[in-house]
């Protein structure tokens, strides 16, 4: 009986119920479709191509979802007092008819769980088929072929979908037996279907608030793009952020608290626009909506604001990585090895839990850099196996360079001979953003010799340098952030003084080409200055970094190369000539094809998260408008009804009601693009640290879509609202 | 009093008027429509209901709401129209403005057929033909008293400044000028029928129809309102008609049309009548309808 009592309302109450089992049905599907990331990833062929990528996608999209999930949860319980609201009354009834609590609970449970199972079976049907079509989609922002399409159902996905449900339905299920529990029948049967008392406040009280929130977010948006973020975490630097933060929060919400009586009294001035058709009509119901609505207006625009904000940045980084991943890969292989410097051998020597103690290893410092190729033919290919093998890496090279990176610290020196504030100092410019906290003002820029460099250049097919006795250049590949003090420095001629010895540049800008050392999806040479051999054998400078870039063999293909290169290897112990002490460590390195690889699974890994959480946010934030706005157009169909009695024609009514809609659903995404765009502008700032930072391309895509969620919503909005205009225009109450 | 005049004057009565009756039977069949004795006002009817039918149901379950009513209000009338709970008074005072459709018959506005009419055209004929009083005084609850008098003169796009000048004489003439800048929730009940009364007024309709607008208010405040309707009358010449189940509220107004069963049973006139005789008369007549209820038939 309650059973059927519970389907009934559910059926009845369809409309209430609908935007409710329409989110919580996208949330299901959404859910369930990127939670099966794993299993698409195989599909899709990502995991041949990049082996974790599945499991550390799959984590964080888990450990996301659970996040989604109670955000999800706290947009259902909002939802449903939606809903709760306008049925006080008839639960209220079912008590007076002698119902006990809780058998009135049992039916709103029984309710819940309807529209849950509901949303359920409709999420996981479209959550598979969207899953199918969603390995498409990985596949190409993987960059990646579809080895073997194939149906498939992920099961781990589904269990975590299925508890983030469950976990919704007790949190929502929880709130309404609170409502039923608390509330007396003499409240339940006394609350209307339509508002309390419309508490309306003084309109000028209204525009001074508004015009407060008004100044203060403008006064935020100067403080931010004054004082940019405070990436380094200092605390003056996180205290001024956290007051700006405040500013705008405050003045977001005082800007829509003010904001309908602002607009009344704005328009009440134009006489003939505020007599005029409905358009009083529509401003005194934006008014009246203003207590309940404008505070979760303000929410919805920064949410829109954090959704825009990480889904624009994540791609643009994607997109800037692919736009820097060409010029960052200049060769077929590189290696490198990094020295030891000397407090740190004499640090670990000391230790006999590094050294191994007795018999143990020794390290030391070196003073000539190594010969990498030959160092690498210590490797072992299959290591502890019959195939074991030397490293051959000769066998594929067609040719190769060796670039040694010096330390520009002295032996024995305490400080630099020239470090990237020295030269920001020189041309009178500040550190760029992103760097002012790390240790620029102690760490020394690299030395490179002029006759190395210029091999380089050689191996490049670039033209050569010539410092003469007293010339020095910069390279750097970080972009125009830190070129544009090595621009400066070079252009102005400014002397610089190297342990008595004053040079001058040759050059006056930057060649952001011929710095490149390894493969990299980024610029990974932050400054290194070109110096003159004998000066730099003078220094006595410590050597820092070799860098080894081979380009294969003509005659050899370049995919049996790689994978000669991704065979399992020994890497051996760095050793000097003629020693045993280790002098160094080997450091990364990269073929041509894993860095574009990886630079693609990068990608893919920031869109996939930046689209899932921007979708989850946007999505979240249009239901809670779709379902406000729903409740308000049932509230004031009285006033509609009278409107039509009155002789207005339904068109006119469905119109005001739009342009309230409009209002609702507009202006916080107004705002939202407001707050984005003067945040990116600084986040720009600080993200072109790794290269030139663009947004577009795939960012236009993902904004559609959104746009397309959101003015899905919106246009369900308009629809729905109409179909109860049509019930409440249609016939008088019973006669 | 020829063929198919059911109407009791009492005019003449004076004091030993004795209401004569003419049994609603007696009216089934007749072709002729109730026709009103041509009044000081001449010119035509401004409202002519003929034959209206109004039946509710499918055709299993039928309900005959309305069965052949037919009568005319002229202008200036103040017109009652009184019948129990379910004798269709509502029903035909829906039907009259354009609310509701008829099942048949016609009913004519100012010599305009609105049976027939289609629904967009209906609109805006009840828009600027009709003004409505209600018993709830259907007031849009988010503007102030001005804003709720003006809202028809907007719909029909009035310029500005005619509108408030046309709100602003007719509060002042209803007595309601110093509500005039309140919402809703800040006026009394009577407060709120007199505003009501004043929108349905602005846009100086055909007929006004009021629909039992002193049902939710108290004597004092129900007077008030019945002065108020008075007034509109004299001072106006508006049309209305108004449906009530109270005979005090029917004694303020010219003609009562009694409703029984879906049809008109019999009609009373005030004449010169002072109105405290003239509700002795609806009393009477009151009360016999009630008695013969159960028989009727």
């Amino acid at each position: 009986m309650l059973c059927k009592l519970a389907w009934g309302n559910v059926r009845r109450a369809g409309r209430d119920y609908l935007v409710y089992l329409l989110t919580l049905t996208l949330a299901v599907t959404v859910f369930y479709a990127f939670n099966t990331i794993s299993f698409q990833v195989d599909i899709a062929g990502v995991s041949e191509q990049n082996a974790g990528m599945g499991e550390a996608l799959g984590g964080i999209i888990s450990g996301l979802t659970v996040f989604l999930a109670i955000v999800m949860g706290f947009l259902m319980v909002y939802a449903n007092n939606f809903i709760m609201k306008r049925r006080k009354k008839e639960f209220g009834l079912y008590q007076v008819l002698g119902m006990s609590r809780g058998q009135v609970a049992r039916i709103m449970t029984l309710e819940t769980l309807f529209v849950s199972l509901a949303a359920l079976v409709l999420g996981l049907v479209m959550g598979l088929a969207l899953s199918q079509l969603m390995v498409f989609f990985t596949a190409s922002i993987f960059k990646t072929q579809i080895a073997n399409f194939r149906f498939f159902v992920s099961p781990s996905a589904l269990v975590m979908t299925v508890g983030c449900l469950v976990a919704i339905f007790i949190v929502t299920l929880v709130f309404n037996l609170r409502v039923v529990r608390r509330a007396r029948i003499i409240d339940l049967m006394s609350a209307g279907r339509t508002n309390e008392t419309i508490k309306t406040r003084n309109p000028w009280v209204s525009a001074v608030i508004f015009l407060v929130g008004l100044a203060a977010i403008v006064a935020a948006y100067v403080r931010l793009l004054h004082d940019g973020l405070p990436y380094d975490g200092a605390p003056e630097g996180m205290r001024a952020f956290g007051i700006t933060t405040l500013i705008v929060v405050v003045g977001t919400i005082l800007f829509f608290f003010g904001l309908s009586g602002f607009l009344l009294k704005a328009l009440q001035g134009v006489r003939g626009l505020y007599w005029r058709g409905l358009n009083m009509v529509t401003l005194r119901q934006l008014a009246a909506k203003v207590n309940t609505v404008s505070l979760s207006m303000a929410v919805i625009a920064m949410i829109l604001f954090l959704a825009i904000t990480s889904v624009t940045t994540g791609m643009s980084l994607a997109d800037t990585m692919n736009n820097s991943v060409e010029r960052g890969t200049p060769v077929d292989y590189t290696t490198s090895v990094t020295y030891y410097s000397q407090p740190l051998v004499d640090e670990w020597n000391a230790d006999p839990t590094i050294t191994g103690g007795e018999g143990g290893v020794t390290f030391a410092a070196t003073d000539e850099p190594v010969d990498v190729m030959e160092l690498s033919s210590h490797q072992t290919l299959n290591p502890d196996t019959p195939e074991a093998e030397p490293f051959d890496l000769s066998s594929i090279t067609g040719s190769y360079v060796q670039v040694d990176v010096y330390d520009s610290t002295p032996r024995g020196a305490a400080r630099p001979l020239v470090t990237l504030q020295d030269l920001c100092d020189a041309v009178d410019m500040p550190l760029p953003a992103g760097t002012e906290s790390s240790d620029v003002e102690s760490l020394g820029l690299q030395v490179v010799r002029e006759s190395n460099y210029n091999d380089y250049l050689a191996f490049r097919g670039m033209e050569q340098v010539d410092l003469g006795d007293d010339g020095y250049t910069l390279l750097s590949d970080m972009g125009e952030t830190v070129n544009v003090i090595y621009n400066a420095v070079l252009s102005e001629g400014v002397e610089l003084n190297m342990g008595g010895h004053i040079l001058h540049p040759v050059q006056d800008r930057v060649n952001e080409d011929a710095s490149v050392f390894v493969n990299s999806m980024m610029g990974m040479n932050s400054g290194t200055i070109v110096l003159p051999d004998a000066l730099v054998d003078a220094l006595a400078l410590p050597p820092y970094t070799s860098y080894l870039l081979v380009n294969y063999a003509d005659d050899i293909d370049g995919q049996q190369a790689d994978a000669y290169i991704d065979t399992p290897r020994r890497y051996g112990d760095v050793v000097a000539d003629g020693s045993d002490a280790i002098v160094g460590g080997w450091g990364v390195e990269a073929t041509r094809t894993t860095t574009y690889e990886s630079t693609d699974s990068m990608n893919g890994l920031i869109s996939y998260l930046a689209i899932y959480i921007g979708f989850v946010l946007v999505v979240a934030c249009a239901a809670i408008l779709t379902i406000q706005q729903l409740s308000g157009v049932a509230d004031a169909s009285a006033n509609y009804r009278i409107l039509s009695e009155l002789g207005c024609d339904r068109a006119q009514i469905a119109h005001s009601v739009l342009a309230q809609q409009t209002v609702f659903f507009v202006l916080p995404l107004a705002m939202g693009i407001a707050h984005s765009i003067c945040a990116l502008s600084v986040i720009i700032k600080l993200v072109a640290l790794f290269g030139g930072f663009t947004i577009g391309g795939t960012v236009g895509l993902v904004t559609l879509i959104f746009l397309i969620a959101y003015g899905g919503y919106f246009c369900v909005t308009y629809l729905m609202g109409k179909g109860i205009l049509r019930d409440a225009t249609r016939a008088r109450h019973a006669a | 009093m020829s063929m198919g005049m059911h109407t009791i004057d009492t005019r003449d009565g004076g004091a030993n008027a004795r209401v004569q009756m003419t049994l609603p039977s007696s009216l089934r069949g007749t072709s002729a429509p109730v026709r009103q004795f041509a009044t000081a006002q001449a010119a035509g009817p401004v409202l002519d209901v003929r034959h209206v039918e109004k039946v509710y149901g499918s055709r299993n379950n039928v309900t005959r709401a309305l069965a052949d009513v037919s009568f005319s209000v002229m202008r200036g009338e103040f017109v009652g129209i009184m019948g129990a709970s379910g004798s269709g008074k509502s029903t035909l005072l829906n039907c009259v403005s354009t609310i509701d459709a008829v099942t048949s018959g016609s009913v004519s506005i100012n010599g305009v057929d609105v049976t027939g009419m289609k629904p967009a055209k209906l609109t805006r004929f009840r828009r600027e033909q009709l003004g409505f009083i209600f018993q709830d005084s259907n007031l849009l609850d988010t503007l102030t008293a001005r804003e709720n008098i003006a809202l028809p003169l907007t719909i029909s796009r009035v310029p500005a400044r005619e509108t408030l000048v046309r709100v602003e004489a007719v509060a002042s003439r209803l007595a309601i000028t110093e509500v005039l800048d309140k919402y809703p929730y800040q006026m009394s009940g009577g407060q709120q029928q007199r505003v009501a009364a004043a929108r349905a007024l602005v846009t100086n309709p055909a007929v006004i129809m009021a629909d039992e607008p002193t049902g939710a208010l108290d004597s004092k405040n129900a007077r008030l309102l019945l002065e108020c309707l008075e007034t509109m009358n004299r001072t106006y010449q508006a049309t209305v008609l108004m449906v009530t189940h109270d005979s005090f509220a029917a004694s303020y107004t010219n003609r009562v049309l009694f409703i029984r069963d879906g049809r008109i049973f019999t009609e009373l006139r005030r004449g010169g009548t002072p109105r405290q005789e003239f509700f002795n008369s609806i009393m009477e007549v009151v009360a016999m309808m009630g008695g013969e209820g159960s028989d009727a038939l």
